[in-house]
This record gives structure tokens, C-alpha cells and sequence, in this order.
């Protein structure tokens, strides 16, 4: 997974027209009426997801650690993001109150403090950052310090995630429970509900897609990135050679966290909807999916995997309700068995796999092939 | 669950009481009855005024037979029914036999059994439909539950007689004082006579000398009665004048000494269930200690493989009843069933020996396909059992539906023992029981059989081990198939104390590998010192929060700080080798 599949002389071009192609061309087609409205609002979410995908490459691709809380970390950024818009309501909300809805329901008459704040669009969007990227710090911090790795990791992450959703489920944490926050009307002046908003949005979705993505290519390439690389193949050798590596996993965690918050955050209003169901661990497994199969280590598979296995979902929990969950996870199975570097890698294996032919070929007559046991 | 189970026996006993009851009074007539009861019942049932009823009703207080308890209760139930003649007077009749044509129903009379003649000589037929049965108003039955509570202190059977010496308290009545004190003259059961004492002191609590309520007060405190509990905290928090200062400082007394009872019971009863929850979560976790400890395998399809356990006790159940239809894929299955007599108490012996082979079958195909290709990719293996997992889930969903199914616990699961007011649940014994056995079964096989053998020295070094000649792929689908047969081992046994559905197995895989993780990996023992720990410090939070989410977060919380403490579990396999 760490050779490059493709020639960058190949991949860059193609790398330049995607991107100019989701940021310009595909709101051009939807403002000339050619895109539906509602497929340029599937993409945006698409591309959320795919922001978050890289952020789990980051993390999984490039340093080993395979988190199975970022669902959590997006979940956290859209909540930030949705106490505002929930505060944006005003009073237009079922109960005509300046509460929201569900806080009248469960008979507050005043704003708790810690919503206060979130009338201020600058200030969701510093908690945006700041919430997920202070609890990955906490955690991260208390994990590496202790050099929790590999499936233990996993696990940790995974019963956070668990826990951290249990407790959005609760009505009195004021965040919704059960239900979560929706029914959004308007983002900084502007109605969510009208096509040219949501077309910004989206614009805002692939603009950071191509951002995220431009800036960790750059980090992997610097110094930094073959640092983080060297934890992933082999920690012990790099901490020997004098480097903290808790710190820079501790660095490149919280990273991971913000990216997949930002992403969050901007699904929000995208979707219209945030609840608990979306910090579980099973979601955090589905992105997952997503880098496996578009293929770990390099920064664009996973767009390509997110993208794809959501465009197929979206089709085949329609067409075939029953075999869907059969259907990913099979093509799952298959996918970690035989092709371990995703789609982006199929090229290289094909290639890898045409010389170990031609090889064969040369050296029939002269010696019996060496099985390699182990794939 | 477990209270439905206990008050349907309960309810069954109670019915089958009164048919033998009723079977007894309506079928034999001439197996020597006391007249003089059905009498007095009829003269009741025909008497002119409400009143007039009430005392003769009252006046079988003096002796309270269950015949005439019987009797009450048709009258009550409506089974007895009125015939008016020509001269105006009334009969009471019962009815009898099976219905004609124009559903009639062929008559005798209550007072003395014989058949009800007309005037001409022939026999009386009434239909039921049309003929009043003989009513009942609120005085009348309020003193109709006057005789029943009395025929209830008398009643043979120590449980009943005991559960109606402590309903007798309810209200605080002083009359039922004097049939209280005759029974304590008579009773020879210890537990009747502590709840002989603990209603007698109750109703004494409204006694109007202060001598007595002190006395009852003291008496009430060391009894520790929990009945009485509310009562006093009444009688303390009353400010009224009319309680005197010496009766308040006893109630005072009697209130700290029930409390510290209460306190200890909770203790005890939060312990216990602390255990059968920490048992649950061993045997649930067992399986994966072998998988995921000693085989360093992340099989997220675990909780799969367990709900495979689950649905073959649920097909076994079915095999000894009446059949099962399933109808997977458009694909009707009829099983056919033994309709064995008794096969729902044996159902459960035959259940988890299959749901060891079922889960463990699956377990085999399972590492054959697989998991022995990502023996090295421990990250990769998490991956791809979880798509296995959801595969498993949504086949559980096309073959047995959506929903929960039901598997019925057998009846010898369903009952309490109560050792000094705490409950011990038959059903959370068992569970604490099953984990013993499971536990001895496992380290039996692993530390003293030729297999164990073999699979200590795999998993402690896999090259050193295939070099002595031990072939280490077949030891590998052995354990994993044993780690898998464990599983759904549990899974029977969850079935016997939850919900058996598809996503059975996802409400325990997290805890599963919490537990196998604080116990430190590769250790069995580690596994059983955390479950129940875990399973203590959850039912404690419970306790004391009262809620039990927050119980789960904060346990989830402490497991990650005990991590920084001893990052790799209570037991550390020690080793020389880094990575």
C-alpha cells in the first residue's frame, strides 16, 4: 500500500479535473437546471462523507491507528453546528418559543447556560473545532501516553463511541435525545430550504474535500509524513530513533477529529437532521468500509470509496431492501480478503499479478515456482 | 421477565385451587357437607333487605370454612340465580348439567342440593340469559371479604395463612386484633408467628395508650419490618401534638433499626446481582477470551455466533413442541416437532449441547474461509468479521423475521428463594451456576487436555510449535471452533433470561470486549476477575444513581482511566518479544 499505483504524472491531471469538476461544473450543471436539486444535495452529503473518509486515512492509511470513533467526532461536529441553527429557528419552531422545541416539550422555560453561547455563529463554529478536538486530545493523550495500540486502540475508541452515544440518547443532556435536533430554517440569514443555499453548501462540501485533501497530501509528503509512516510500519524502531511518537500520533488524532468535525458540521444543514444514531460504533465501522474499499494510504481512494458505497446504499437499499446489508458486508469480506488495497490499488495488484505471470513464464522449465504461503 | 414468571405460577396455583375447590362442592353432593352452611347461604341469598343479608353473611365469621368461602365467591361471580314462584318467594338455585335446545339449563336447589321442582311436580329448567342471578352490592361483598380474610387466617396452607396475616395489618384496623391474637395462641410456625407479631404491632401502632405504642414501636424495631416501615416514617415526620415525645423517640428508634436493615439487604441484593450480571458478561466474554486472548483474532461476528446459539435453542424448543414453519428466500421449511409431554423442561438439556455443535459449525466454516487468511492482520480480521457480522445479522432477519422470537425458560427457572427479606432469583442462581460450570469446562480443556496442550503451545509460539512437528493450521480451527462453541453456549443461555433477536449479539459485543481487555489478554482468569467486577461496580452505580445509562457511561468512563493504570489488563502476559 505504500507504492504509489499509479504514476503521479497520471494522477495529477486527473486529481485537478475531479476537483475542478465537483466544485465548478457540477453547481453550473445544477444552476442550469441540468442536475436535480436533490442529486447535488446527495452529493454534498456524499462528500461529507468523503471528507470524513480522509480523515479516517489519515489516521488508519497513513498511521496505523484504526479508530472506530470518528463517527462519533462528525456526530460531535454536526451537534455544534446544530445548536446554532436550532437557536436560528427562533420562534418559528411548533411551540412559538425561543427555546427549541424539544426543551418546551420536556418543560424548560429558560435556555440552559451552555447554550447561550450558541447564538453566536462564530462561536458554533470555533466549538465546531474545539469540543471534538479537545476530547480526541484528552483521550489521545490518555491513551498513547499509556501506548494503547493497535486493536486495543480499536476497542478503546469503540467504547467510547458507545458511551458518548448512550448518553446523547438521554433526554437531560439537553441535546435532543432520542430525536436529536432538525427542522433547521435558516444559516446566517439565508434559508436552508432554498436550492441556491444549499447549493453554497455544497459548493463549501467539495471546496473543503479538495482543501483537506491538497493539505494532507502535503503533510503525508513533508518530513512529518514519513515520520508517521515510520509509526505505522514500525513503532518501536522510530521511538528508539529519539522521537516522541505519542506526540505526533497525539497530533495527527486531533487533526483527524477536526477534519471529520468540519465535515460534520457542514452535513448538518446539508441533511437537515442530527441524532444519536449517527455517533454509533456501527457508523464508524461503515466509514470504515468506505478507505478499505476505496483503498487505504492514499488520500483520494477513500473519496472515491466513500462516495461509491454511498451512491450504491442509496440504490440498493431501494432496489433490494433485504440483500443490501448482504451485500456490503460480503463485498466487505471480499474486498479485505483479496483486494487489500482497495480500488485504487486494483491497477498496481493487476500489474504485480502480470509479472508474476511473465516471471513464471521465464522460469517454468528451470525451477518450480516458490508458493508464497502467506498472502 | 422474572415477575411475570412467579405471579403467573401463582396464578396458575390460585385457579387450580378453586376447580378442585368448585369440583368438590358442585360434584359430590352426598361427600359429607355441612348443610347448615349452604343453608345459611341460601337464607343470605334470598333474604329480603340488603341488611338482612349482611348479617347472616356475618354470621358465618364464627366458622369461616372454605366451603362457605366457595359459596361466596359463585355468589360473587354471579353462578347463582333466582326463582321467583307464583307465590312470590324466592329460591336460590344453581345450574346444572349441560344446556338444551333454547340453552336452558336443568336446576337444584342450594340450601340443600336437590332438584328444583314447579308446583305441578316437574323439574325447573331456567335460562341464564334470561333469569337474574342473585346480585351483590359493595356492603355485601365488603363482608363477604370480612369472612374471607378470617377462612384465609385459617388456612392450612403456611404461605396463604401468612400472606393473609400480613394483608390483615393492611388499614390498621383494631378488630382484627382479637382474630389475631386467637391465631397466635394457636400457630406453630415460626414465620407465621414473626408476621403474627410484626401485624399485630402495626395495628397496635393506633393504639391510643402510649405504653403500647412504645411497645409495638419496640417490637416493630426489632422485627425489623419492612411493612411497617412507612408507617413509622409517618408517625416520626408527624409533627401532631397527639404523638407524644417517648412514643416519637421509640418510632425514631424502630424507623434507624428497619433502615439499617434496608441498607444491609440492598448491600446483599446489590451484590448478588452484581455477580449474575458479572456472570452473564463471563460467559458471554468466555468465548472471545479464547478467540480474541489467546488466538489474538477481533471477531466482531462473536455476537452473531451467539445469537446463533440462541436460535438453535429456539428451533430445538419448537422440535419438542409442535414444529417450526420458516419460510427464508420464499423458501417454506416445515421442521416437524415431537410434541413431547414434557418437553419443555427437557428441551433446554438436548438445547445446549446442539447450540455448542451449531455455533462451533459455524465458527469452522467461518475460519476456513476467512479468518486463517488475516492470522497476521489482526486489524483486517476486525474488518472482515464485522461484514460477516452483518451478513449473519440479516440472514438471522430473512429466516426467522425481523422480530423477537419467543423461547419459553422451563418452570424449574421461574421462583425465589427470600433468605432474610432478600430475593434470590432461581433464574440469576442459575446464571451464576452455568458460569461456574463453564468456567470449569474451559480451563479443564485448555490446562488438562491433550488439545489444551497443543493449544497452549500455538498460541505461545507458532513457529516453535510447528516445528515440534504439531500442525498448527488444525489447532487453529479447533480453538477457534471451541471459542465459537462457547459462544453459542451463551447464546442458549441468553435465551433463557432476554430477548432472543437478529441484534441479539450487538447489545454484548462491546461489553464482551471490555471484559476480555481489563482482564488482560491471553489470561482466563483475568477474564473472570473482570467480569465480575465490571458486572459489581455497574449493579453498585445502578444502585446508587438509580439510573441505569449513567451506571453504563461511567463504567465505560472508569474501564478507560483503569487502562492508563495497567495498560494491558489485570493479568500482563509477561514476554521478552517487542511487538
Amino acid at each position: 500500500m505504500t507504492s504509489n499505483p499509479i504514476s503521479s504524472r497520471i494522477h495529477g491531471p486527473i486529481l485537478l479535473v475531479s476537483a475542478v469538476f465537483l466544485v465548478v461544473v457540477m453547481p453550473w450543471l445544477n444552476s442550469c437546471g441540468l442536475i436535480a436539486d436533490f442529486t447535488l444535495n446527495l452529493w454534498g452529503k456524499y462528500l461529507c462523507y468523503g471528507i470524513m473518509a480522509v480523515a479516517i486515512d489519515l489516521l488508519w492509511g497513513f498511521t496505523g491507528l484504526l479508530c472506530l470513533g470518528q463517527a462519533l467526532f462528525f456526530s460531535l461536529g454536526g451537534y455544534m453546528m446544530g445548536m446554532h441553527l436550532m437557536l436560528m429557528i427562533g420562534k418559528l419552531g411548533q411551540y412559538k418559543s425561543d427555546l427549541p422545541d424539544f426543551m418546551v416539550f420536556l418543560g424548560h422555560t429558560t435556555l440552559p447556560g451552555f447554550w447561550q453561547a450558541f447564538h453566536s455563529f462564530p462561536f458554533a463554529l470555533a466549538m465546531v473545532f474545539l469540543v471534538p478536538g479537545l476530547l480526541a486530545l484528552v483521550f489521545g493523550y490518555l491513551a498513547f501516553r499509556s501506548r494503547i495500540k493497535g486493536v486495543y486502540f480499536s476497542i478503546l475508541t469503540q467504547a467510547l463511541t458507545y458511551g458518548a452515544a448512550l448518553l446523547f440518547f438521554r433526554n437531560d443532556l439537553l441535546m435532543g435525545g432520542n430525536n436529536g435536533f432538525t427542522d433547521f430554517r435558516t444559516l446566517l440569514g439565508s434559508d436552508l430550504r432554498i436550492a441556491s443555499t444549499q447549493r453554497i453548501l455544497y459548493i463549501c462540501t467539495a471546496l473543503l474535500l479538495v482543501a483537506v485533501v491538497a493539505g494532507c497530501k502535503w503533510l503525508t509528503n513533508s518530513r512529518f509524513g514519513l515520520i508517521q509512516r515510520a509509526i505505522r510500519d514500525s513503532e518501536n524502531r522510530v521511538l528508539f530513533s529519539g522521537y516522541a511518537t505519542a506526540n505526533f500520533k497525539l497530533f495527527i488524532f486531533v487533526t483527524s477529529a477536526m477534519i471529520a468535525a468540519t465535515a460534520g458540521a457542514l452535513y448538518v444543514p446539508q441533511v437537515g437532521i442530527i441524532n444519536p444514531s449517527e455517533m454509533t460504533p456501527e457508523k464508524s465501522l461503515e466509514a470504515v468500509v468506505w478507505v478499505a474499499l476505496g483503498g487505504r494510504g492514499s488520500l483520494y481512494g477513500p473519496v472515491l470509496g466513500a462516495v461509491s458505497v454511498n451512491a450504491l446504499k442509496s440504490w440498493a437499499s431501494r432496489a433490494y431492501p433485504d440483500l443490501w446489508l448482504i451485500i456490503l458486508g460480503g463485498s466487505f469480506v471480499l474486498v479485505v480478503m483479496f483486494m487489500p488495497n482497495g480500488i485504487i490499488g486494483i491497477p498496481a495488484q493487476f500489474a504485480a499479478w502480470a509479472a508474476r505471470r511473465r516471471n513464471r513464464d521465464a522460469t517454468t522449465a528451470a525451477a518450480p515456482a516458490n508458493r508464497v504461503t502467506d498472502p | 421477565m422474572f415477575p411475570f414468571s412467579a405471579r403467573r405460577v401463582a396464578l396458575c396455583a390460585s385457579l387450580l385451587l378453586r376447580f378442585a375447590l368448585s369440583v368438590v362442592t358442585c360434584g359430590t353432593l352426598a361427600a359429607g357437607i355441612n348443610p347448615p352452611v349452604r343453608e345459611t347461604i341460601a337464607a343470605a341469598v334470598t333474604a329480603g333487605t340488603p341488611d338482612e343479608q349482611r348479617e347472616i353473611i356475618l354470621t358465618l365469621k364464627s366458622n369461616p370454612t372454605p366451603e362457605a368461602i366457595s359459596w361466596l365467591n359463585k355468589w360473587k361471580e354471579g353462578a347463582i340465580f333466582l326463582n321467583q314462584d307464583d307465590a312470590g318467594s324466592a329460591t336460590a338455585l344453581l345450574l346444572t348439567g349441560a344446556p338444551d335446545a333454547d340453552d336452558s339449563y336443568a336446576t337444584i336447589k342450594l340450601s340443600d342440593g336437590k332438584p328444583m321442582l314447579a308446583a305441578d311436580g316437574s323439574p325447573v329448567r331456567i335460562n341464564p340469559k334470561t333469569v337474574d342471578f342473585a346480585d351483590t352490592d359493595s356492603g355485601l361483598r365488603r363482608a363477604m371479604k370480612e369472612v374471607a380474610d378470617l377462612a384465609a387466617l385459617a388456612d392450612p396452607d403456611p404461605e396463604k395463612r401468612i400472606r393473609a396475616i400480613q394483608d390483615s395489618a393492611i388499614g390498621q384496623n383494631p378488630d382484627k386484633l382479637p382474630a389475631l391474637e386467637a391465631l397466635k395462641r394457636l400457630e406453630k410456625n415460626p414465620k407465621a408467628q414473626r408476621a403474627l407479631d410484626e401485624s399485630m404491632a402495626i395495628i397496635q401502632l393506633t393504639s391510643s395508650e402510649p405504653a403500647q405504642r412504645i411497645e409495638a414501636c419496640n417490637t416493630l424495631g426489632s422485627l425489623r419490618s419492612l411493612a411497617a416501615r412507612d408507617i413509622i416514617k409517618a408517625m416520626v415526620s408527624d409533627s401532631d401534638a397527639e404523638t407524644d415525645k417517648e412514643t416519637r423517640s421509640a418510632a425514631n428508634h424502630a424507623l434507624t433499626e428497619i433502615e439499617t436493615h434496608i441498607a444491609a439487604i440492598n448491600a446483599v441484593g446489590t451484590a448478588f446481582r452484581g455477580l449474575s450480571l458479572g456472570s452473564v458478561l463471563l460467559v458471554v466474554a468466555i468465548g472471545l477470551a479464547i478467540t480474541f486472548g489467546l488466538m489474538g483474532i477481533i471477531n466482531m461476528a462473536h455476537g452473531e455466533l451467539i445469537a446463533v446459539g440462541a436460535y438453535t435453542t429456539y428451533i430445538i424448543q419448537n422440535v419438542f413442541a409442535s414444529g417450526l414453519k420458516l419460510s427464508p428466500f420464499g423458501v417454506s421449511i416445515a421442521i416437524p416437532g415431537l410434541n413431547l409431554q414434557s418437553g419443555a423442561n427437557l428441551y433446554f438439556a438436548v438445547a445446549l449441547p446442539a447450540s455448542f455443535l451449531a455455533a462451533a459449525l459455524v465458527g469452522l466454516l467461518l475460519e476456513r474461509t476467512v479468518i486463517r487468511f488475516l492470522y497476521r492482520r489482526p486489524l483486517e480480521s476486525l474488518l472482515a468479521t464485522w461484514g460477516i457480522s452483518l451478513v449473519l445479522q440479516q440472514l438471522f432477519r430473512l429466516i426467522f423475521g425481523a422480530n423477537n422470537v419467543q423461547v419459553n425458560s422451563p418452570l424449574w427457572l421461574s421462583g425465589n428463594w427470600t433468605i432474610n427479606d432478600v430475593v434470590f432469583g432461581w433464574n440469576r442462581v442459575f446464571v451464576i451456576v452455568f458460569a461456574v460450570a463453564i468456567i470449569a469446562v474451559t480451563w479443564l480443556v485448555i490446562n488438562k487436555t491433550p488439545l489444551g496442550l497443543l493449544i497452549r503451545a500455538v498460541m505461545q509460539n507458532r513457529n516453535m510449535a510447528a516445528c515440534m512437528g504439531i500442525r498448527t493450521e488444525r489447532v487453529n480451527m479447533l480453538t477457534f471452533a471451541f471459542g465459537c462453541g462457547l459462544a453459542g453456549l451463551a447464546g442458549a443461555f441468553l435465551s433463557q433470561i432476554g430477548n432472543v433477536g437478529p441484534s441479539l449479539g450487538q447489545n454484548y459485543i462491546v461489553d464482551a470486549f471490555m471484559t476480555v481487555v481489563v482482564g488482560g489478554v491471553g489470561n482466563i482468569l483475568g477474564t473472570v476477575i473482570s467480569a465480575l467486577g465490571i458486572g459489581v461496580a455497574d449493579q453498585t452505580l445502578q444502585q446508587y444513581l438509580g439510573n441505569p445509562v449513567t451506571g453504563k457511561i461511567l463504567v465505560l468512563g472508569a474501564i478507560i482511566l483503569f487502562l492508563q493504570w495497567r495498560p494491558a489488563g489485570l493479568f500482563v502476559t509477561r514476554s521478552r518479544s517487542l511487538d
